[in-house]
């Protein structure tokens, strides 16, 4: 596993010490930032300053058509939050939560299974690995049609598969009560070999030491496995969790591909909120609040990471 | 790395218990791949078979669904358009990815710990949030329906200039006496020795990011409109294959022969190098053991 110690490396560096010596001079240089400034631009032009840009449309009834005739509305797009009407934001809110947590936790276990069968296997368990990983690198509007085939309750795969086992088949996609659980399903697919993997690479730097002396000690399998194994995953595990959840929060195209926000507005999400009021229905500062809410989620998660990962300050997420 | 312990947490492991596990391993590695399979057996089975059960589980090589769909739209086109822009975003991104991680890992200057603040910054700010304000600025400057409002924004990735950095930050400080010694330019120091010291690193941005740009969706389908029938499209081959799902809904095989062909070529691409998207991973997570 030599990308394992090339990481573990690579995060303990910064520890050492800075020499004196040329390289010193080297590295000091007034013009570093120029070398920063292409990805600081795209980042500015793109990204930064069009999140402020976001803040300042959610405060008007925005003209698509011709921005000079929008009306300045303050606070009201932020008021019609609380309004009742279809698809309401409360709804669309729980729809993002249901999913990021069936998702963190779902996929967490799973892929947490699915690494402690895999590790350390031969070319077989390899084998398995590759299929596991490879619904990630496909792409979602492809295998969300796929996946409507699957759910489709005429011919699918998944009904019956259901009525072979005797079990009662479902509506899936077709019906409100069911349609999440089928996005569920098809985005656990499509995801858990990423982090699978992940996890694998977790498994991979654990120390044997650890395991030998449990073993000594008489612990069983499991013992072993909750007292030092799952001890030893817990920062992978976090990073696991941050990941789903904000990758969760963000999910808009299977959605969109395998049931539009509906039935009855059952899998509306506020990412699909998003974009149905402001590029369907034209209520672009609507739109932008729904963003801005959206955004705060986001940094509040994000915040919560990085407050539970203290002196861990090479985590990207 | 294989001990004296055939596996972790499976302590007195009996020949039948691996075997067990090989089996289960195996299940489970084909109900992954099922779907890819059923969707190749819809493609080529006839268009009156799905109404009812049991679902058809064997081909029945009726090709002709694939030509009714390899026919109905530019398909070319929308593939060629796929790959210049996920290439072009691919070489934009490593452009900005070494001279930032550079600059990050190596180099000493006022200002870094707030710019590299800044850069951390773009991943509480995703893409959902900021397509009202990028399709408003896009439409402003005239870029809507253009290859570039497509490449340029995503030019820059924050997991590519952490990557190189964390590769920079490995590399010993004799190297860079050496160099400064020998009076070599920062930029030349770059490409002479920085290049082939991070590659591995270039690798994993480039198949990220070219993956990441072939699967992407919310952005094209924004940014550009439909119109498939004048030929020049600048719609990337998704958006396109969404259009024609929503145009030949009922059509199932051959909508199943559009999934096929629009899925093969990156299913080759991550076959032929699944060693690397699987070394990318673990790299994002090399980041978590600090």
């Amino acid at each position: 596993m030599t990308i394992a110690t090339e990481a573990s490396q690579a995060a303990a560096a910064p520890a050492r010490p800075q020499r004196r010596g040329p390289a010193r001079d080297f590295r000091a240089t007034r013009w570093g930032w120029a070398y920063s400034a292409p990805a600081v631009l795209v980042f500015l032009a793109f990204v930064i300053v069009p999140t402020g840009y976001t803040f300042y449309v959610s405060l008007w009834k925005w003209n698509a058509l011709n921005p000079a005739l929008s009306k300045f509305k303050g606070l009201g797009n932020y008021q019609r939050l609380w309004d009742a009407t279809q698809p309401t934001f409360l709804s669309s809110l729980w729809h993002s939560l249901y999913f990021t947590g069936a998702m963190v936790i779902g996929g967490t276990a799973i892929s947490l299974a699915l690494a402690l069968l895999l590790q350390r296997g031969g070319a077989l368990l390899n084998g398995t690995r590759v299929a596991v990983f490879l619904p990630h690198a496909t792409p979602v509007i492809a295998t969300s049609m796929i996946w409507t085939w699957i759910f489709n309750y005429k011919f699918g795969l998944a009904d019956w598969a259901l009525h072979s086992l005797h079990l009662p088949t479902s509506q899936w996609l077709q019906s409100s009560s069911s349609a999440m659980p089928a996005v569920v399903i098809y985005s656990l697919w499509h995801e858990v070999g990423f982090t699978t993997v992940v996890f694998l690479g977790g498994l991979a730097m654990l120390s044997d030491e650890l395991s030998e002396a449990a073993r000594v000690d008489g612990c069983s399998a499991w013992q072993e496995f909750w007292h030092v194994t799952w001890q030893q995953l817990k920062p992978v595990t976090v990073f696991v969790v941050a990941i789903t959840a904000i990758t969760s929060l963000q999910a808009f195209t299977q959605f969109y591909q395998l049931a539009n926000g509906g039935p009855a507005y059952a899998t509306t999400t506020l990412s699909y909120l998003v974009y149905e009021e402001a590029f369907v229905f034209s209520d672009t500062g609507y739109g932008a609040a729904l963003a801005v809410v959206l955004f705060a989620v986001t940094v509040f998660f994000t915040l919560v990471r990085r407050r539970t990962a203290s002196g861990d300050s090479h985590a990207l997420v | 790395m294989s001990g004296p312990r055939a596996s972790r947490g499976m302590a007195g492991a009996s020949r039948a218990g691996r075997y067990a596990r090989r089996v289960l391993a195996v299940l489970i590695g084909a109900a992954f791949v099922f779907p890819f399979y059923w969707t190749v057996v819809i493609s080529l089975g006839r268009p009156g078979e799905f109404s009812s059960f049991p679902p058809v589980l064997l081909p029945h090589w009726d090709w002709s669904n694939w030509s009714r769909a390899w026919h109905s739209a530019p398909w070319l086109r929308l593939f060629g358009n796929t790959v210049l822009i996920a290439s072009c975003t691919v070489v934009l991104c490593l452009v900005t990815s070494l001279l930032a991680g550079f600059a990050f890992g190596v180099l000493r200057f006022p200002g870094r710990k707030f710019l590299s603040l800044v850069v951390l910054s773009v991943l509480m700010m995703p893409g959902t949030v900021l397509i009202i304000p990028d399709y408003v600025l896009a439409n402003d400057l005239h870029l809507l329906n253009t290859y570039w409002i497509q490449i340029i924004p995503w030019g820059a990735s924050v997991f590519g200039i952490f990557l190189v950095r964390q590769f920079f930050l490995t590399m010993p400080a004799e190297i860079l006496d050496a160099a400064a010694l020998d009076g070599a330019s920062r930029l030349r120091f770059l490409r002479s020795i920085g290049i082939p010291m991070v590659r591995p690193a270039l690798v994993i941005i480039a198949i990220n990011v070219f993956l990441g740009s072939w699967n992407s969706f919310l952005w094209p389908v924004i940014m550009t409109n439909t119109n498939m029938e004048s030929g020049d499209t600048v719609q990337p081959i998704e958006v396109g294959l969404s259009t024609f799902a929503s145009a030949e809904g009922t059509d199932f095989p051959g909508l199943a022969a559009a999934v096929t062909f629009t899925t093969l070529p990156v299913m080759i691409f991550f076959l032929l190098l699944q060693r690397q998207f699987i070394r990318g991973a673990l790299s994002a997570a090399g980041g978590v053991r600090g």
